[in-house]
This record gives structure tokens, C-alpha cells and sequence, in this order.
């Protein structure tokens, strides 16, 4: 018996445990970001920058992870209100605000299964629904889902949706169910569905259908950091408006602000 | 194994060095509790057994929301952790082994307290009889007797730990190389395009380190049951 204990300890000290590293800063970003900001830091190692460690997850969910005290870097929302969320509560550094990136807001189908639906005042959604669900992010907390709401609310095409929406915790996961064929329909942003070859874009919304889409970014206060993870944490926010970010975003189907 | 890239391997070994030390620091307490519950009766018995197997019952979100409320940067406990030791937990791969630990333990209790129950008593009494003190007793008798049923448990509860998500992703979110996890790593290759080939890489991994688990516990329970026969 001592020996089966042994030979786990044995077996799990062999392992070489993930190495701490101390020269990195970690990234809290929109979901709707992972694609291009995955090409942005390699970029930035191979441009001797240093490691960075990106976590994505709907902008919602890590505002309130910062807030109880993940340990984050670096925080780009999808929206200004969760920014404006922890600007409010002291916990990101606001002169370092600035907003990188915008976006367009898409209607999607899956690859082959193209529904002809044109985007205008009355929209009716339930035909092309036919019975399936309507795969949105979250409509009371994730940008991309208040987005989604404004633009069907403005349309006038909510109620045609009825009570088949289906809301997930982030942009990608509505993605990925409409990719895997599971609903006819889903609204993410134009870089989404570029990024997935499983859907094609149905429409684009109307830009006066819904707010601005934009990505602010700002480093996270955080009790004991600064120095060096600090200037780290400037170096690469400045990075993301080098030349080189700039064209992997615009390659990426986002609109690169000044 | 199929090829995994190193992204993958830092979720894989993230996930064994979790699971090991949620095994670890579960162990000592749950052999405790198991033996207080196997052998006394007292007041309050009943509702220490259902404290210890609440988080069996409750959804993982809720064991998590509780985690991270206690051990939060505002939670009592966090905050002590914080300002008297400067250690913090939430968000951190400590954390997840907390949680695991929590979520493994009910396992670790039952299977631990099965193997206690049934010791014969007698070879205890045997022991003391003849000079034993309590401790020595326990040391002597009762621990190795019942080493079969712990290590069934502490294999149990590893394998929990190392399947744990609800809890585990409220608690700690979902940080490479630091609280992400081989569960939390699929779920996040389920939402990215093209991520389904690793998906089922670190599926198959997990399919290969659960099922070593259950082996491994399943070769114990039949050693205890040859004990029991014998005694």
C-alpha cells in the first residue's frame, strides 16, 4: 500500500511543475478579442517583448473577476460600460484608458444553410428560425448580447424571435453553437464569424441599430504590483498600437482606431 | 498518448499538480472526521455527516460562490490570509486545490470510514490490553487496517479533483498556466474556432488519467474485501 502512495508521489513530483514564471503580465480580455490578440502576443514575443497570458471569457464575467480580485494586468472590455464599471470602483488606472478597436454587429447562419434575410425595420426572424433557437450572449450582461438586444429592439424584430433565443456566457460559445449547426441563427460580431469557416455572415446590422462597438483596454491597479510588471504592462498596451497590432486587427476584420 | 503541444501539456500538469494537493491536504482532515464518525457518537453527529457531504449534493457553482466569498479579497477569511501572511488563494492555483480539496472530500470521508468500520475492534482492545497507549493503538492498529479504505479514497478523491469545473471556475476563473485546469482548458477549446482537434487530445487524456484512478481504487476495494473475508 505504502508503495502504490510512493509511486503517486513519485509519479507527480517527476512532473516538472508548471514553472512559475515571474516575467509575465496576465491579460483579461473579451472573448470576441481571442483571434487577433492571440496573433498580437506572439507578435509582441517575437518582438523580445516578454510573455503575455490571456484570459478571454465574456467582458461581464472578468470585470467582475478584477473586482474580486483576479489578478489581471491588463483588462479590454467590449463595451466602455464594464470599463466604466471598474473605472467607478478605483480599480484600473484611468489616465492609461483608450479605446483600440471597434467592430460590426452580424446576423449568422451555418456554413451552407444561408437564409435570404434582409436587416430592416420589421424583420420578421421566426421563418428562418423555423422552430430553432437564436443563439445570442447573455442580453443583460455580456456586451455582445446588450448589443444584440439594442439592434433586434431597434428593428423592431425581438418579439419575432419569441422565447427561442438561447444565451450563453460569451460571444465565442453562441459562435460555436451555430457552427456546430445546433441553431439556425446567432448574432456575434463580424470578427467572429470571419474567424469560424463553419458560418457565413446572413446580414450585417445597421450601425444605427445599436450603440458603438468599442474595445477599451487599461492596466488593473493592483495592492504590491508596479515596477517592473508595471512598465511591462505600458510597454505592451503601447504595443497594441504599434504598426504591427494594427494590421493583424485590420487583417482580422476589426476597425483599428486612432 | 497522442502528440499534445505545450499549451496542452501546462493544462495537463496544472491539473495533476491540483489534484495532488487537494488529495494531500484533504487527507489528514478526512481520515480525522472519518474516524470521529466511524467510531463515537456524540451530538451533532448527523449534521457534521451532512456538512461533509454537502458538497457532494450542491451545485458545484454554489461551493464555488461560498469559496469565493470566504477566501475573496473581501471574505473573512481572505482578508486574515491576505493581510496577516500576505497570501492570497482566489484566482490562484492554491485556490483550484482548494476547491478540489472540498469537492474530494466527501469521497475520501466514505471510503475511509468504511475501511474503519470495519476493523475488528477486538485487536484493538488486544493492543491495549497488552500496554498500548491510545495513540500507539491507533498508530499500530487502526491506520494500517485501515490504510486500504484511505488510499481507495484519496485515488477517488484525486479523480474528483481532477474532473472538478463548477466550483473550480467560479472560484478561481480560468487563467493559463495558473487555474486553467484540463476541464476548464476543453471547455475553452469548445469556443474557439478550430479548437476541437486539442479538445479531444485533452479528452483522451482525461479519459486515460480517470481511468488509471478508478483502477487503481477499484484494486483496492477488492483488497479490503479479501480482509474482510479473512478477519
Amino acid at each position: 500500500m505504502a508503495g502504490v502512495l510512493s509511486l503517486l508521489i513519485v509519479f507527480c513530483l517527476a512532473w516538472q511543475w508548471p514553472a512559475q514564471a515571474e516575467d509575465h503580465i496576465t491579460v483579461f480580455a473579451a472573448s470576441s478579442l481571442q483571434t487577433a490578440l492571440d496573433d498580437a502576443i506572439k507578435a509582441f514575443r517575437e518582438h523580445g517583448g516578454g510573455t503575455i497570458v490571456a484570459s478571454y471569457a465574456g467582458s461581464s464575467a472578468l470585470a467582475k473577476q478584477i473586482e474580486q480580485g483576479a489578478p489581471a494586468d491588463i483588462f479590454i472590455s467590449a463595451d466602455t460600460d464594464w470599463m466604466d464599471y471598474l473605472d467607478g470602483k478605483g480599480l484600473i488606472d484611468s489616465k492609461s484608458r483608450r479605446d483600440f478597436w471597434s467592430n460590426d454587429l452580424v446576423l449568422i447562419a451555418p456554413k451552407g444553410h444561408l437564409p435570404a434575410i434582409d436587416l430592416k425595420s420589421g424583420v420578421d426572424l421566426s421563418s428562418a428560425l423555423n422552430g430553432g433557437l437564436f443563439a445570442v450572449a447573455n442580453m443583460q450582461s455580456v456586451p455582445a448580447g446588450r448589443y444584440a438586444r439594442a439592434a433586434l429592439l431597434a428593428l423592431d424584430a425581438f418579439s419575432s424571435v419569441g422565447n427561442h433565443f438561447v444565451e450563453v456566457e460569451n460571444v465565442r460559445l453562441a459562435l460555436a453553437l451555430v457552427a456546430r449547426g445546433e441553431t439556425p441563427l446567432g448574432i456575434v460580431y463580424k470578427t467572429d464569424a470571419l474567424a469560424e469557416p463553419g458560418v457565413a455572415i446572413v446580414a450585417t446590422f445597421p450601425k444605427d441599430s445599436y450603440p458603438r462597438i468599442l474595445y477599451p483596454g487599461a492596466l488593473v491597479k493592483r495592492n504590491g504590483a508596479g515596477g517592473s510588471a508595471d512598465a511591462f504592462s505600458r510597454n505592451f498596451l503601447s504595443f497594441l498600437q504599434s504598426p504591427v497590432v494594427r494590421s493583424i486587427f485590420a487583417r482580422r476584420g476589426f476597425q483599428v482606431l486612432d | 498518448m497522442p502528440y499534445v503541444t505545450p499549451e496542452e501539456m501546462v493544462a495537463i500538469r496544472l491539473s495533476l499538480k491540483v489534484a495532488f494537493w487537494a488529495m494531500m491536504a484533504s487527507m489528514p482532515f478526512g481520515v480525522a472526521v472519518a474516524f470521529v464518525l466511524a467510531r463515537y457518537h456524540f451530538w451533532g453527529k448527523t449534521f457534521l455527516n451532512v456538512l461533509v457531504h454537502l458538497p457532494l449534493i450542491l451545485p458545484p457553482v454554489v461551493t464555488g460562490y461560498a469559496l469565493l466569498l470566504l477566501f475573496g479579497r473581501h471574505g473573512p477569511l481572505g482578508s486574515v490570509l491576505a493581510d496577516v501572511f500576505g497570501v492570497t488563494i482566489a484566482f490562484r492555483w492554491q485556490g483550484a486545490a482548494v476547491a478540489a480539496a472540498v469537492m474530494g472530500f466527501p469521497l475520501l470521508v466514505r471510503a475511509t470510514r468504511l475501511s474503519i468500520e470495519a476493523i475488528d475492534q477486538r485487536l484493538e482492545s488486544a493492543a491495549a490490553t497488552l500496554g498500548a497507549r491510545p495513540s500507539a493503538v491507533f498508530a499500530t492498529i487502526t491506520l494500517p487496517l485501515a490504510m486500504p479504505g484511505i488510499m481507495a479514497g484519496m485515488i477517488l478523491c484525486f479523480g474528483k479533483a481532477l474532473g472538478e469545473f463548477g466550483a473550480t471556475i467560479t472560484f478561481v476563473s480560468s487563467i493559463p498556466g495558473e487555474t486553467r485546469t484540463l476541464p476548464a482548458a476543453i471547455y475553452t477549446l469548445l469556443q474557439t474556432p478550430g479548437g476541437d482537434p486539442a479538445a479531444l487530445r485533452l479528452i483522451i487524456v482525461s479519459v486515460f488519467i480517470s481511468f488509471a484512478a478508478l483502477l487503481f481504487s477499484e484494486l483496492l476495494a477488492r483488497r479490503i474485501m479479501r480482509r474482510m473475508v479473512v478477519a
